[in-house]
């Protein structure tokens, strides 16, 4: 009997397509997007996109100054691990307005300002806190991009006890040292180097001075690594000072979150938004799954044989499902405001425009899969396979920042990712609802393409 | 003066073919044969008649149907609706459609349900209220009215159904199989309604594959076989067309019929069937008062004694089988 049962169910397995679908592809297809995202995507650190700022440019008229900022600009223009952004000239810098602007607006999430202060070059951060990643990524290579310039070679990349002896009978240790220079330092930082080890190599520093200047420098290395966050406390990266020796000391990195200071709750907009619309969109799909129910039943049939056109009823059924996401939206919303402390009410004209879209785009989508398909099977299957491979590229499991940049790139493709970039924009960035254009023009015209092929797909169940 | 009133429907040489569904998705494979659901179909449904319109499964009843009611495009053909070519704008107004499934949203009420679909057909306002309240009038439930339609029984559903086709008042309705799965007493209730709109004037086609239904229900009766109509008529037509009134005549004997010695049921007059061996005679009898005691005094005379007489008159059931075969369709 136990076996008949196993019988059965593996028989109706073999008939039924969408069970197939479901068992084994559709896994297969989240796990394989997911492992794209977190080995293509995080694994490899996607690069951040920084915006660069010369402030001595701007508060000083030294020229001297002024070059060795854009030096430290230059060196982190060619890092592999940051995407510069340019302003609407060529140049690789821009003001720091314009640099906030776009750090503000997202085309940026870091603005790094290099400038000098009391003889030191210190950087000044402008971030976006929302992206908990990036502000530590930058201080590490800001840091990094400044000590090249100013400090002494680390004395790790140098031949352990770097005599004239030891290099003569040993003549690939130089060159290993000399590869080991970055190759963007300029000329005068190369010959501080250069000098510090020719003090080494002919022996100046005795081997007690060695071992103590390696200490030093290990122990600045774990201070900085050690160092609280700064985008979560915006505190100045030198607070290790204490505890350096003044020629290792730290540059004066400070983080200022020129978005997100001060909120309570960052990512709550975030995550609202993101599980809102997968639901939305979840929600849409099952309610255009009721025009197949009509189908199957003959409810269609005798509707049709009514007054009732096919435009009319598909156009209800889209003022319907689109009422209904704005509402299911809403709730989400108060609730995330009643709860978790969201700002709904003084954003709501950007909220009210961004949730109409997106709930008119998703109703549109579900009536396309409902049109579609031929039975609610298949809906269903297809529907699960849309809904999560577009909320997982579009940002409502994971935030598109963390994916690598073709990942981000094929996110556009979904309006998960045009929907949270417009609520980002209203909740997270506070920009007014004019600069929800782009978002709003691709969810509308998704939500139209959407509902004319969903129209023209229902032609086959009009007069036949 | 001579005026002639034209018929509800008239439909002349109708044929229509459909590719066979073969694909998962809305648009199959190319490798698509046709199957051919009318093949030149012409039958008339006269004013306030109720038309059987009766064919084994695959025989192309609902495909006229959907032809009737403007959802399916003939190939060619002619339909006419109250003498006038059908279009789906004349259809929607004259005729009512009750499809074979229950089409109504479970998950509404009848009051609600009847509501919509009285909407859908263009009623509004008062007009709309008061067909409702027929309708619940009409179908006995009216202390039901606010009960959801997924809480009620087969034949309770099946007769909100047929309410919600004719709330508009159509001049023809067309019936898929209106009696399907519901027990007797509900199929009888079915059938005391439609008898109310037949007094209204309602000209009515229904399939079924109830042939007692048809032949007790219904003033004509079509046969439609492979898209053809094969007989027509009433069901006494349909008899002289194809096996004959005669009854059929079993008598039961005490003992088996012996291969020598029956000469008086040979000169009895009567078509009989003696087969020796058997404990049984069979005879076609047309006259039933006359043939039947003439068929007892043979079988009397023969030296048997007659244990039961079993009077069988023909039926729709055997006249369908007679036209349509034994085979399986489907």
């Amino acid at each position: 009997m136990i076996w008949k049962v196993i019988e059965i169910h593996l028989r109706r397995l073999r008939h039924n397509r969408v069970e197939w679908l479901l068992t084994f592809v559709v896994p297969i297809a989240f796990f394989s997007i997911f492992a794209l995202i977190f080995t293509r995507g995080v694994g490899t650190t996607p690069r951040v996109k920084v915006v660069l700022v010369n402030g001595a440019a701007e508060t000083t008229d030294a020229p001297t100054v002024t070059d060795r900022c854009q030096e430290v600009l230059d060196s982190l223009g060619e890092n592999e691990g940051l995407k510069v952004i340019r302003g609407s000239s060529d140049s690789t810098t821009v003001d720091r307005a314009t640099a906030e602007s776009m750090v503000r607006r997202g085309t940026a999430t870091i603005a790094v300002v290099i400038d000098q202060k009391d003889e030191q070059l210190a950087a000044e951060l402008l971030n976006d806190a929302s992206d908990q990643v990036a502000s530590q990524v930058v201080t590490a290579l800001v840091t990094r991009a400044i000590i090249m310039g100013s400090a002494p070679t680390p004395p790790s990349v140098q031949p352990p006890v770097s005599t004239a002896d030891n290099r003569a009978s040993s003549p690939e240790q130089p060159l290993q040292s000399e590869r080991s220079q970055p190759e963007h330092l300029r000329p005068g930082q190369i010959q501080s180097r250069q000098l510090q080890s020719e003090q080494l190599q002919s022996g100046q520093l005795s081997p007690q001075q060695m071992q103590t200047e390696q200490a030093d420098f290990a122990q600045f290395v774990r201070n900085v690594a050690s160092k609280p966050a700064a985008g979560e406390s915006g505190a100045s990266a030198n607070d290790g000072n204490a505890i350096l020796p003044p020629s290792f000391a730290p540059p004066k990195i400070d983080v200022v979150n020129v978005i997100g200071e001060g909120k309570t709750n960052p990512v709550i907009s975030v995550y609202a938004a993101g599980i809102a619309v997968m639901f939305l969109l979840f929600g849409a799909t099952t309610g255009g799954g009721v025009l197949l129910e009509e189908r199957e039943n003959q409810t269609l049939e005798r509707l049709l044989a009514t007054h009732m056109t096919m435009d009319q009823l598909l156009l209800g059924k889209w003022f319907y499902l689109t009422l209904l996401g704005c509402v299911q939206v809403t709730v989400m919303f108060v609730w995330a405001q009643l709860v978790f402390g969201l700002n709904l009410i003084e954003h709501f004209d950007g909220f009210a425009m961004m949730t109409v879209a997106t709930a008119s785009a998703a109703a549109s989508f579900g009536l396309f899969l409902a049109t579609l398909c031929r039975t609610r099977g298949q809906l269903g299957g297809l529907s699960v396979v849309a809904v999560l491979t577009m909320s997982a590229l579009g940002g409502s499991m994971v935030p598109r920042y963390v994916m690598s940049e073709p990942l981000q790139r094929a996110g556009l493709w979904t309006f998960n990712a045009w929907a949270l970039d417009g609520y980002d924009k209203v909740f997270w960035r506070e920009l007014p609802p004019g600069e929800l254009g782009p978002q709003l023009a691709v969810l509308m015209a998704t939500a139209f393409v959407l509902l004319l092929a969903a129209r023209l797909l229902a032609i086959r169940w009009e007069v036949t | 003066m001579i005026t002639t009133t034209p018929p509800a429907v008239l439909v002349n040489e109708l044929r229509k073919s459909y590719a066979r569904e073969g694909g998962v998705w809305p648009f199959g494979g190319s490798r698509q044969s046709r199957h051919v659901a009318l093949d030149g179909v012409s039958f008339e449904l006269r004013q306030g008649e109720r038309l059987a319109y009766l064919g084994p499964n695959g025989a192309g009843k609902t495909t006229m149907i959907r032809c009737l009611s403007g959802r399916t495009r003939p190939d060619s053909g002619k339909i006419e609706l109250l003498g006038r070519p059908v279009d789906r704008s004349s259809a929607r107004e004259t005729l009512g459609l009750v499809p074979q499934e229950i089409a109504l949203y479970a998950d509404l009420t009848t009051r609600e349900n009847l509501t919509a679909f009285g909407r859908f057909h263009g009623l509004r306002g008062s007009e709309l209220r008061k067909s409702v309240q027929w309708a619940l009038q009409w179908t006995g439930l009216k202390d039901r009215g606010d009960d959801l339609v997924s809480t009620f029984s087969g034949g309770m559903k099946r007769r909100v159904n047929l309410a919600c086709g004719v709330l508009h008042q159509p001049e023809v309705l067309l019936l898929d199989e209106p009696s399907v799965g519901v027990d007797p007493q509900s199929r009888q209730r079915i059938f005391s309604m439609l008898d109310q709109l037949s007094d209204r004037g309602t000209s009515i086609l229904l399939t079924t594959h109830h042939l007692d239904e048809a032949q007790t229900q219904c003033d004509r009766i079509v046969i439609v076989d492979r898209g053809r109509v094969v007989a027509s008529g009433t069901f006494d037509e349909l008899l002289r067309q194809t096996i004959g009134g005669d009854r059929n005549v079993h008598v039961r004997l005490d003992q088996e019929l012996r291969g020598e010695g029956n000469e008086p049921l040979a000169t009895c007059g009567l078509p009989l069937s003696v087969t020796p061996g058997e404990h049984s005679i069979s005879a076609k009898v047309a006259e039933i008062a006359i043939g039947l005691p003439q068929l007892i005094d043979a079988i009397g005379a023969a030296g048997y004694g007659v244990v039961d007489v079993e009077v069988q008159s023909p039926s729709l059931h055997h006249v369908f089988l007679h036209l349509t075969g034994h085979e399986l369709r489907d």
